[in-house]
């Protein structure tokens, strides 16, 4: 007791300046957590207010849970919901990276500016207005990709009915829409470097790619490795709008773009069972836990300071 | 030892949230409905505030209605009210939490398509009305058609007060009049989706090719004399036409069968828009390129399409009207569970439901304001309504003490009166499934419709093949299961109820 | 540090004026930044096209577009869309002032919060770290789900239809404590901050004097997203307000957006509402885009002065 004590005092500059955050995530984040009991509850409402309706529902164990494992979907979904996140957060990061670089060294600064305010506009667009621009190039009868197609002789191709086409679309699609907002990070990093390094990288006579490689990303590589590893956390869980409006809840392509998300969705607008949706998200969430922490200890072995904790 | 201090701070941050927790535990009787301690016995005639949520955009001249209403009620009842509007799109979703967070509330707005009656009731959100009804609601009685309120019970118990409307559900075809008389067509021959057939070809073979005989988005079924279990999309119901004491397979049934083979042909033939299976929505109205399409009906309908649309519709039926267990829960109000005040909350509802100046009040807002009466029974709106007054009538309570505009028919409120007590009940009427026991089935099974129904039941594949596929899987999610429960809960009320 | 200060100065000045680094010797060739422009633009490009596409169809007549679909240049032009938005014209100016402020209160709170807690979770020297970067990072999984904490909102803290309601929820957000916790470690040195305590700074000073000037792009980045954040949150009004006077503007046009969505599917139910079909849906749709998206779009410049290298390094030096 009297060495926690001592270490709090030591550190009370320190815990000053946290104590509004912590207490945030307290009222904000972690008293609200109680809530996912219900998760393991049949939750009914009983007058007295929802801590009451919570305590006085009926314990039903993983019931709730068993949905998400009977289904014979749960391998497409589960596969689905893994393969597309690995895609687009390791796709995600070359290219947020690579257009960070780029970016830095065009040599009109004016014009890189102008590419950067563009780069970000489709991170304004909801994926139900993206939907509707997809539609006119992917429409059977009046589609552009279909134009073109008989244009040239070709046989019109009913797209939302044909399977093979959609992992690339989702992901080019999930990967145009993030590359903006995505590389901000990466410029505001790249800002930060000293620029001495470079000017004196090249009296050695480096040539750029090689200044790019052991300088530029060397240095980038804490926020590359942190910000996978938050990325991982949620790598149970999908941007519902990129697979369930951009398809247009095509049942024909469900194979290849039904998602956990997607499919808890389109089981529970019936019974509308706060149980099972409150399961399938602490589902999601620990399986997220469970491989950051694994991810965590990986990083901590090799480089200490690139962890997240 | 680090592990040590850092379970320690875990404990001690634990231990303060749980106090914070206990505290606000008990604390959600003072919310909102602002009254301190009367309401619980009957005939107490303190002054009470009732907290109400009603469906609809929110009106800028609400407070002002609402003043002259609570003047009123403070005259018949002792009681004030203090309605909130949530709109159309965040009904649904604001609902269940302000339920689910014990909130106080006494009155809201429940229905099959907003804020789910029947999930809610069985979850324990609204309290059980038989008794009140008895004691407060004798106007109500009076004046509903009982078979709304029978036909919105569950194990026998009311939970919400239904809107007396349009009771019987009929679907019925509708006509782009420019082609029927451009063509002469005699469309009351039109009965069944095999009838269609050559005026379908008809339009196909003279009229661009922007025009869409069967305008229909990807929510489209043939018509099938089902009594469904959990609505249309869902394939599980009693065949109305054949033994109607039991629950079958749907997809399974001779008449689905020879539907689908009709409407395959129609989506090869071109009748139908080549991407009807990924519709969400169709705008035929809109652009007025469309010959026929469905849609569900209540007397003098076709006047408010027509005058919506700009251009004349017409209609013929598919079937006759019916009245389902979902029809009477078109529109309701509930008590919630956690009213303080439930006495004087039905008390407020029976004079909503009987009251000509108050219901109309409610509706249309004050006269000399928000309109002006032509005669008794016929008003004219005013600009003021328009900018500040808009609610959504069929909402309110019982519609047939509303004013009528100039342009509705005289005998409107006789013909829905009529229209109702032709309909035939459905088997099912008052029995409400309680899908608890197979959720997990119904889950699965709900998904899997949606990724088989929009493409098989608009003929946008071929059904021989797709069919027995998406029966396959269905029964894999355990369908049988779902009939076999469905079937057993069923007999045990038509046994408890005498049926 | 004051000495080097004036050639940087004079160097971003530079900069700025021209567009041009002073010195060009580590540049990249002129093809290869033509090659790169053409990439890079085309891109952009594409990024654009759609806003272009969003601009002009909020400028089409409804009919047309049903009949037509999208195009360029659509047959009949009209203010339709927007005379309907203005319609709820009074409504708009205020919510915009309402979420004006919301963005630029709750960013500043944001600022605040998360650099302090980032800053000092990047001290190697504080023994506690790992918990409270354990604590933040935990909330980024687990959620206790809508209705406890709109009980902890409206109940705990009696914030209903409060403008708080709008700006406290969101003023904490772990990845952005994550984010410039790595900012910060990565960019300030051990070494300055050892020295600055060996002479006498306290860990506020050191804060204050010397970390933040030289982690501007990353505050600026935080700034940045912090604004996007609460200018699109729509979430929270719907969720706690009932007040007219105090609806954001994306809540206003989701809203507007939601109805009528909600009432055109409906339309067999609410037959006495009989607007349904002629709601100019798909043009509305869009002019909410274009509202909603403008004035932010002119705020990213603002920020984007921070993301230029050679602003503020060089000071760090000894």
């Amino acid at each position: 007791m009297q060495g926690i004590f001592k270490s709090l005092m030591k550190n009370k500059a320190f815990l000053l300046l946290v104590l509004p955050g912590a207490a945030w995530f307290i009222i904000f984040a972690y008293l609200p957590m109680f809530g996912t009991i219900i998760a393991f509850k049949d939750f009914r409402i009983h007058p007295g207010g929802f801590l009451e309706s919570v305590l006085k529902s009926e314990w039903v164990g993983f019931k709730n849970f068993e949905f998400l494992f009977s289904t014979s979907d749960a391998y497409i979904i589960t596969r689905n919901t893994i393969l597309y996140n690995l895609g687009l957060i390791f796709l995600g990061l070359v290219l947020a990276v690579t257009l960070a670089i780029i970016m830095n060294e065009l040599l009109n600064k004016r014009l890189a500016k102008i590419y950067q305010t563009a780069m970000f506009m489709p991170y304004f667009l909801s994926w139900v207005i993206i939907s509707y621009f997809v539609f006119s190039f992917l429409s059977v009868e009046k589609g552009v990709f279909n134009q073109i197609i008989m244009y040239f002789g070709g046989d019109p191709v009913s797209w939302y009915s044909e399977t093979g086409y959609w992992p690339y679309f989702l992901i080019l699609l999930g990967l145009w829409k993030g590359a903006g907002y995505g590389s901000v990070v990466y410029l505001a990093a790249i800002a930060g470097i000293d620029r001495s390094y470079y000017e004196a990288a090249m009296i050695d006579g480096a040539t750029k790619w090689k200044q790019i490689r052991y300088i530029t990303l060397p240095l980038l590589r804490p926020l590359m490795i942190i910000l996978t590893i938050l990325a991982i956390g949620g790598i149970f869980r999908s941007d519902f709008g990129l697979f369930y409006q951009v398809p247009r809840d095509s049942g024909a392509l469900y194979p290849v773009t039904n998602v956990i998300d997607t499919f808890v969705y389109r089981g529970l607008t019936i019974m509308g069972d706060t149980g099972m949706s409150t399961a399938t998200g602490l589902y999601q969430s620990v399986v997220g836990l469970i491989l950051v922490l694994l991810a965590n200890y990986a990083v901590r072995k090799i480089e200490k300071d690139y962890a997240v904790f | 030892m680090k592990t040590r201090k850092i379970a320690l701070l875990m404990v001690t941050l634990l231990l303060a949230f749980s106090t914070v927790l206990a505290g606000c535990g008990g604390s959600n009787t003072n919310d909102t409905s602002g009254n301190a301690a009367s309401g619980g016995e009957s005939g107490d005639k303190d002054t009470v505030k009732l907290k109400v949520y009603l469906i609809g955009g929110p009106q800028r001249d609400l407070p002002m209605v609402q003043e002259e209403m609570n003047k009123y009620l403070m005259e018949k009842i002792n009681t004030t009210v203090d309605i909130t509007m949530i709109d159309w799109g965040d009904y649904s979703k604001r609902m269940p939490v302000i339920t689910a967070s014990g909130e106080n509330y006494d009155i809201a707005f429940t229905s099959s398509w907003a804020y789910d009656y029947l999930p809610n009731a069985t979850r324990g959100a609204f309290l059980p009305i038989n008794d009140l009804l008895d004691k407060y609601g004798q106007g109500i009685k009076e004046q509903l058609d009982p078979r709304f309120l029978t036909g919105s019970q569950i194990d026998g118990q009311n939970y919400a007060v239904p809107v007396n409307k349009e009771l019987a559900s009929q679907w019925v075809w509708r006509f782009n009049k420019q082609y029927v008389d451009k063509y002469n067509m005699d469309i009351t021959k039109i009965r069944t989706l095999e009838d269609l057939e050559p005026y379908l070809q008809q339009i196909k073979d003279n009229e661009p090719a922007d025009i869409t005989p069967l305008a229909v988005p990807k929510g489209f079924k043939p018509y099938l004399a089902f009594d469904f279990l959990l609505g249309d999309e869902f394939p599980v119901g009693i065949n109305m036409n054949g033994d109607t004491g039991k629950y079958v397979n749907v997809l399974e049934s001779e008449e689905l069968k020879s539907s689908l083979k009709t409407i395959r042909k129609y989506y090869q033939a071109g009748y139908l828009r080549k991407d009807v299976a990924t519709l969400e929505g169709i705008d035929n109205i809109k652009t007025g390129k469309w010959f026929v399409d469905r849609e569900q009906t209540q007397p003098y309908a076709e006047l408010g399409w027509s005058r919506s649309a700009g251009y004349d519709i017409v209609t013929t039926p598919m079937q006759d009207p019916v009245i389902f267990t979902g029809s009477a829960t078109g529109a309701m109000h509930a008590i919630s569970a956690n009213s303080k005040n439930p006495e004087r909350a039905m008390m407020f509802l029976n004079l909503l439901n009987t009251d000509p100046y108050l219901r109309n009040l409610i509706n249309y807002g004050i006269e000399g304001t928000h309109y002006n009466k032509i005669s008794d029974n016929v008003i004219e709106d005013l600009p003021a309504m328009k900018d500040g007054f808009q609610m959504p009538g069929f909402a309110l309570g019982n519609l047939f003490l509303t004013y009528m505009h100039k342009e509705d028919p005289a005998d409107k409120w006789e013909a829905f009166k009529e229209f109702n007590n032709s309909a035939k009940v459905a088997p099912s009427f008052g029995f409400n499934f309680n899908p608890d026991p197979v959720k997990t089935e119904v889950a699965s099974i709900s998904a899997i419709v949606k990724e088989f129904y929009p493409s098989i039941m608009t003929g946008a594949v071929d059904p021989d093949e797709h069919l027995p596929k998406a029966i396959e899987k269905l029964k894999a999610a355990g369908l049988d299961k779902v009939i076999a429960e469905a079937q057993k809960q069923y007999d045990e009320w038509k046994a408890a109820n005498q049926k | 540090m004051s000495n080097l200060s004036e050639p940087i100065k004079r160097a971003s000045a530079h900069t700025r004026r021209t567009g041009k680094k002073s010195r060009d010797l580590n540049a990249i060739s002129p093809l290869s930044n033509v090659i790169f422009n053409i990439a890079i633009g085309l891109f952009a490009l594409s990024c654009i096209f759609p806003f272009l596409f969003i601009v002009i169809i909020s400028f089409t007549d409804e009919k047309t577009l049903a009949i037509n679909g999208f195009k360029l240049f659509p047959e009949v032009w009209t203010l339709d869309a927007y005379r309907f938005l203005m319609e709820s014209g009074q409504q708009m100016a205020q919510s915009f002032g309402v979420t004006l402020t919301v963005t630029v209160v709750g960013t500043a709170l944001t600022l605040y919060l998360v650099t302090t807690y980032a800053y000092a979770i990047s001290r190697k020297n504080f023994a506690q770290r790992r918990f409270f970067s354990f604590l933040a990072f935990f909330t980024m999984l687990f959620s206790g789900g809508l209705v406890p904490s709109y009980i902890v909102v409206t109940q705990v803290l009696h914030l209903r239809d409060s403008i708080w309601a709008l700006i406290l929820p969101s003023i904490m957000n772990a990845f952005y404590i994550i984010v410039m916790r790595t900012f910060f470690t990565t960019t300030v040195p051990d070494a300055v901050i050892e020295s600055a305590k060996i002479d006498g700074a306290t860990e506020f000073g050191i804060y204050t004097r010397i970390v933040l000037p030289i982690s501007l792009p990353g505050i600026a980045t935080i700034g940045l997203f912090s604004t996007l954040g609460f200018w699109n949150d729509w979430f929270n009004a719907l969720l706690y307000i009932d007040n007219a006077n105090l609806i954001p503007l994306q809540t206003l046009l989701i809203r507007i957006q939601n109805n009528m969505d909600f009432v055109v599917q409906n339309s067999s139910r609410v037959v006495s509402y009989d607007i349904a079909s002629t709601l100019p849906t798909e043009t509305v749709r869009m002019a909410m885009v274009v509202l909603a998206t403008l004035p932010v779009a002119l705020a990213y410049p603002f920020f984007q002065k921070y993301f230029i290298q050679g602003l503020t390094i060089g000071s760090v030096k000894e």
